[in-house]
């Protein structure tokens, strides 16, 4: 990555994160399962345009979802 | 099991080491399983006046009504000051019979309320003193902390946190408030009836020798959750109670677990639930397991049940001595207000919370530290009954603060939904990888002293927040020995020698009125240009001179200010010398600048009918 680039923010950065905790899941209350996978996804995009950064938000979708790829890290698709 | 026969003051051998702790306080069952449980002192029971000679005994300034952490740091408080109260508790020890391991964890502001009551020092060598915390999720630690890391030499005298069996506190407590003498602390002493009218509180005791009635100018209520007086008044709380259960068994280990505090999110040994592991004094450990929510209380705190539980966290081998069981479900409550005219509540009756961060205990003993110095001060004479609405609206936000910070906790800890649970699986999984996430894993936010926004004494930049212990440069070697040798009076410190003499020219004025102040020219060395200067300043100065870097950091005094700093170590404010005594008189005196519940005070008269409880 340039150097003049910006680097995920790994650590800690939000305000008062028991706050946030709280509501965030109030914000789930009363939904159904397919309803907070909705809500979770409309949040992701919400943030994705706060981050902004092509470079960031990729570095973010890659540990989000290095769980799931074994170890394997692999560039995505251009 | 054999009993474990408790010497109070031998020393705990872990004690030493930087040992992991506790965060919990909190009620649990009344009636544990097992466990033989340990031997707690008992003091007579003696035949009142009131009883043995038959007449009425006039009017006492106070009666407290429980001798619990609460009741028991009240009454200490007030023999500190001379006042002569009576406590009365049904019972005749410490600590609930059976039940007899509860609050564990002591935080610094608790700690600096036991230096100045006497007891700091007999805590401390019995007492487990811990710094590092570790939480995990599976076979990772995914959080830890180390408090001695925060722990700067400027700051308190007192140590961040030490884990002590709460009958052990009560114990010291009874102990220190017969030594200090004023206080008579009458034992199998049960409440039964209770009225008041406009200038008095008339409670009725049932004792082994017969029932008496008692008359007081103002009662303390510490009788805990299910306070007999509060509900014979009628006194709405807000109550909710958890679905979560947990199972405590405290443990004596043949060989000792590896000394870390630990809590796990997931224990891969309890079904990917909860578990907590924590040392107390004497050695032992206390093992605290979130259970099924609709686990069968009886059946988890089984001898055998419990046996399988430590061999799936220990192993095969373990050996150990069950000290006590004990399954428990928490619950919160809220009492709307905390002064029914004559009639305060301190402690559980007021409010309870679930147990993670341990502010139960611990805010119970900041509700008695909060409200006896405003209480002597309306009993001398010095300051409006009015003020005691400050105890109200100070210790309810402290309340709200507490209730609010555990039950996020408690949800953090039991999931209500599966989209609960996948946003918790999800900061478990980043908080092993990223420090960013390690903030939202929530296993309890540790008690501290409470910040208070809306009362009659916040009256200047700077107040509402606790003032550490700190080192004074003085004989009395820190700010409660300041305190202490000033005759447990509000203390005025003023920032340079123009501010003194102006606050000096302030008190020779009278713009106390009332109040009586102890006054200081607070010192900072670190901002004296050399040693002459400030020799000549001590020279010229109006008012003693105390030296403290510490507190000058704390108050955060400008130029020309004085800081109020009450007797409870909690800073009231910085104003311009020429206000502040002035400013501390009109507080005291009316309190003025809030009083919503004075009003209050005189509309519930209907509610003063005389009442009995249960």
């Amino acid at each position: 990555m340039p150097a003049d680039q910006p680097a995920m923010r790994t650590a800690p950065n939000i305000e008062d994160p028991d706050a946030f905790h709280a509501r965030w899941v109030a914000a789930h209350e009363g939904l159904t399962e397919q309803q907070s996978f909705e809500l979770n996804a409309r949040l992701v995009l919400l943030l994705a345009n706060q981050v902004g950064s092509a470079q960031v938000l990729a570095a973010c979708i890659d540990a989000a979802a290095k769980p799931w790829r074994h170890g394997e890290l692999q560039a995505p698709p251009a | 099991m054999s009993t474990t026969t408790i010497q109070p003051d031998a020393p705990t051998p872990a004690s030493a080491d930087p040992a992991p702790g506790l965060d919990y306080a909190g009620p649990v069952a009344e009636k544990p399983f097992s466990g033989q449980g340990y031997q707690l002192p008992t003091w007579p029971f003696r035949v009142p006046p009131e009883i043995a000679d038959g007449s009425r005994h006039g009017r006492h300034p106070v009666v407290v009504v429980g001798a619990g952490l609460a009741g028991l740091t009240a009454a200490c408080e007030l023999a500190l000051r001379g006042i002569p109260a009576i406590v009365l508790d049904e019972d005749d020890t410490v600590g609930v019979r059976g039940a007899s391991s509860r609050g564990i964890c002591y935080a610094q502001k608790s700690l600096e309320v036991f230096r100045r009551l006497g007891i700091f020092d007999r805590v401390a060598a019995k007492g487990v003193r811990w710094s590092v915390g570790r939480t995990l999720a599976g076979n990772d630690v995914v959080y830890s902390f180390d408090l001695s890391n925060t722990a700067s030499p400027e700051g308190s005298r007192q140590p961040p946190f030490i884990n002590l069996q709460q009958f052990y506190v009560e114990w010291f407590l009874a102990e220190r408030a017969m030594e200090l003498g004023h206080v008579d602390l009458r034992w199998k002493s049960r409440v039964v009836g209770v009225t008041q009218d406009d200038d008095s509180v008339t409670l009725q005791v049932d004792t082994p020798a017969g029932r008496y009635a008692v008359q007081a100018d103002w009662v303390i209520d510490a009788t805990g959750i299910h306070s007999p007086i509060r509900n014979a008044f009628g006194l709405q709380t807000h109550a909710a109670a958890g679905v979560d259960r947990w199972c405590i068994s405290d443990v004596r280990f043949r060989s000792r677990p590896p000394i870390e505090r630990w809590t796990w999110v997931e224990a891969p040994f309890n079904e990917n639930r909860a578990v907590w592991q924590h040392l107390m004094a004497d050695d032992v450990w206390r093992l605290d397991y979130q259970m099924e929510p609709d686990a069968d209380p009886e059946h988890v705190s089984r001898a055998e049940v419990v046996a399988e539980r430590l061999r799936r966290q220990f192993g095969d081998g373990v050996e150990y001595e069950l000290v006590w069981v004990g399954p428990y479900a928490y619950r919160s409550h809220l009492l709307d207000t905390f002064r029914h005219d004559r009639v305060l509540f301190i402690g559980d009756c007021a409010h309870v919370m679930s147990p993670f961060g341990a502010r139960g205990g611990n805010s119970g003993i900041q509700d008695a530290d909060n409200l006896v110095w405003k209480l002597a001060l309306v009993l001398e004479g010095r300051a409006s009954p009015a003020l005691l609405d400050s105890y109200h609206d100070e210790r309810r936000e402290g309340a709200i603060q507490n209730i609010t910070i555990t039950n996020r906790t408690a949800r953090f800890l039991s999931p209500r939904s599966p989209a609960e649970r996948m946003i918790r699986n999800a900061i478990v999984s980043l908080a092993r990888e990223f420090p960013f996430a390690q903030p939202l894993v929530n296993t309890g936010r540790l008690s501290s002293a409470n910040t208070y926004s809306g009362s009659c004494l916040v009256l200047g930049r700077g107040a509402g927040r606790s003032i550490q212990n700190v080192a004074i440069d003085a004989p009395a070697g820190d700010l409660a020995g300041l305190l202490e040798g000033g005759g447990l009076r509000t203390m005025l410190f003023a920032a340079d020698a123009a501010a003194a003499r102006t606050l000096a020219a302030c008190l020779s004025a009278g713009d106390a009125g009332r109040v009586s102040v102890t006054a200081w020219l607070l010192a900072d060395d670190a901002q004296a240009p050399d040693a002459g200067a400030a020799a000549n300043a001590d020279a010229d100065a109006a008012l003693p001179v105390v030296r403290s870097p510490a507190l000058a950091r704390q108050l955060g005094l400008a130029a020309g200010e004085v800081a109020i700093v009450r007797p409870d170590l909690y800073h009231a404010g910085c104003l311009p010398a020429t206000d502040a005594a002035a400013r501390l008189a009109r507080a005291l005196d009316a309190g003025s600048g809030a009083a919503p519940h004075e009003q209050a005070s005189t509309t519930t008269s209907a509610a003063r009918r005389a009442v009995h409880a249960r």
